[in-house]
């Protein structure tokens, strides 16, 4: 209940104002650029079609987590740089409670994201294959992938308790979750290339992303990668309580 | 001298040989020879790998190969972005039989093409390659595929008009 305040109050103050709205049109409007090019150019709108859906899939969860990035940066050093934490401290709910609601804000500024997103889905990947099982995995793993990154970035924010650096910590270890994305086709069959892939969250997601839409692989394929994606969940919950547990004022 | 000559002579009739029995000894066509298609349509080419020997043929690989022939953009292409599926391994074709291969293929990009198949048998030297199909393909705009301009336009339209209204009812409300 206590967790359901702080997040309705997180809202409130994040997402329900000018600043939220205008992530949102910004979002919108990349997206439109982004389909609309995909089925107008001449050489990108010929690409297959699950080739299309995969891509604005991967575009869609990086948004999220960069998203999540900045929610979870903001959480805790935000608060103390604004001096707002004292505040929220004597009041009648815990640590925990209050790490809880800021990520289920996070999580539900993903939830805003995904929703934007849809009609773009849908009109890319429209009589393609796999559309919807391919959106099912997006909004299971893409909810994952925000509370990873979010709940870690929430944690470094709690230790570190300055949003800049945190905010820089955060887009690094990002940059290094999708460095599998830079590596040519080639490297990625190595040992190295394939270790990288198996234990980045991100990249983890990608991988079922193509399994799913355009090789039209099922579940068994994918199991390994989801059980790693949720093994990173608990992982990063667990990082957040304990970074929030040791956080004094 | 003479045996020197004979000597010669024997080498270069034994390479004449053994090139012609690779070159005969696997047979490939294409088809159709000639294609004239829009951009995004899918067509397929079909090939046909014929074992003219005795024994068996066995481990075969068979792939296809485009050309752009378009005047300045002489080049081979890659056909990952076309969707072909390049290669095809035959395990074995049977003495004198055949196989056939189909080859899928999405039109990318407009131009003037020449498509062909090559047949690697690891028991030779030589690949074999099909004759060349010709292939061109017609450009075409599309300015609203899958109404697309809808969503593209309407939905940051609708977030924007929503946005401005909660400010605006907020604006009453502080007033």
């Amino acid at each position: 209940m206590k967790t359901t305040y702080i997040m309705q109050k997180e809202i409130r103050e994040s997402i329900l104002t000018s600043k939220g709205f205008l992530w949102y049109t910004l979002t919108s409007i990349i997206l439109s650029i982004l389909s609309y090019l995909f089925l107008t150019n001449s050489e990108l709108s010929l690409l297959d079609q699950g080739q299309m859906l995969y891509m604005i899939m991967n575009f869609i969860t990086a948004l999220g987590i960069l998203m999540g990035l900045v929610f979870g940066s903001d959480a805790f050093a935000g608060e103390i740089e604004r001096g707002t934490l004292e505040a929220l401290f004597i009041s009648p709910v815990n640590k925990t409670e209050i790490a809880m609601g800021k990520l289920g804000a996070a999580v539900t500024n993903w939830g805003i994201i995904f929703v934007i997103s849809l009609p773009y889905l849908f009109v890319v990947g429209k009589g393609g294959q796999n559309l919807l099982i391919g959106i099912a995995y997006l909004a299971i793993l893409g909810t994952l992938l925000a509370i990873i990154f979010s709940a870690f970035s929430m944690g470094l924010s709690a230790r570190i308790k300055s949003m800049k650096n945190s905010l820089i910590i955060s887009f690094f270890i990002f940059l290094l979750a999708g460095a599998p994305i830079f590596l040519s086709a080639a490297l990625r069959k190595t040992w190295f290339g394939m270790i990288l892939d198996l234990i980045n969250p991100f990249a983890d997601a990608i991988n079922t992303f193509d399994s799913v839409v355009i090789d039209s692989q099922g579940f068994s394929y994918q199991a390994g990668r989801v059980a790693i994606i949720c093994g990173y969940t608990l992982l990063s919950l667990w990082f957040l309580k304990r970074s929030v547990s040791r956080l004094e004022m | 001298m003479k045996r020197l000559i004979l000597a010669l002579s024997a080498v270069i009739l034994s390479i004449t040989v053994n090139y012609a029995y690779a070159a005969n000894r696997i047979a490939v066509s294409i088809n159709p020879p000639s294609v004239q298609a829009n951009m995004g349509d899918t067509i397929t080419y079909t090939g046909t790998i014929t074992n003219n020997s005795d024994k068996a043929a066995n481990n075969i690989i068979a792939y296809i190969s485009l050309s752009n022939v378009t005047q300045g953009k002489e080049s081979p292409m890659d056909l990952e972005d076309w969707s072909a599926n390049k290669a095809i391994k035959i395990d074995t074709i049977q003495p004198h039989g055949t196989y056939g291969g189909k080859w899928p293929m999405r039109l990318i990009d407009s131009g003037s093409y020449v498509a062909y198949i090559t047949v690697v048998d690891k028991n030779s030297n030589i690949p074999v390659s099909s004759e060349m199909s010709h292939l061109e393909v017609k450009r075409i705009l599309r300015l609203n595929p899958n109404n697309v301009l809808p969503v593209a336009i309407g939905e940051p339209l609708i977030i924007g008009i929503v946005f401005m209204f909660v400010a605006l009812r907020r604006r009453k409300g502080v007033k």
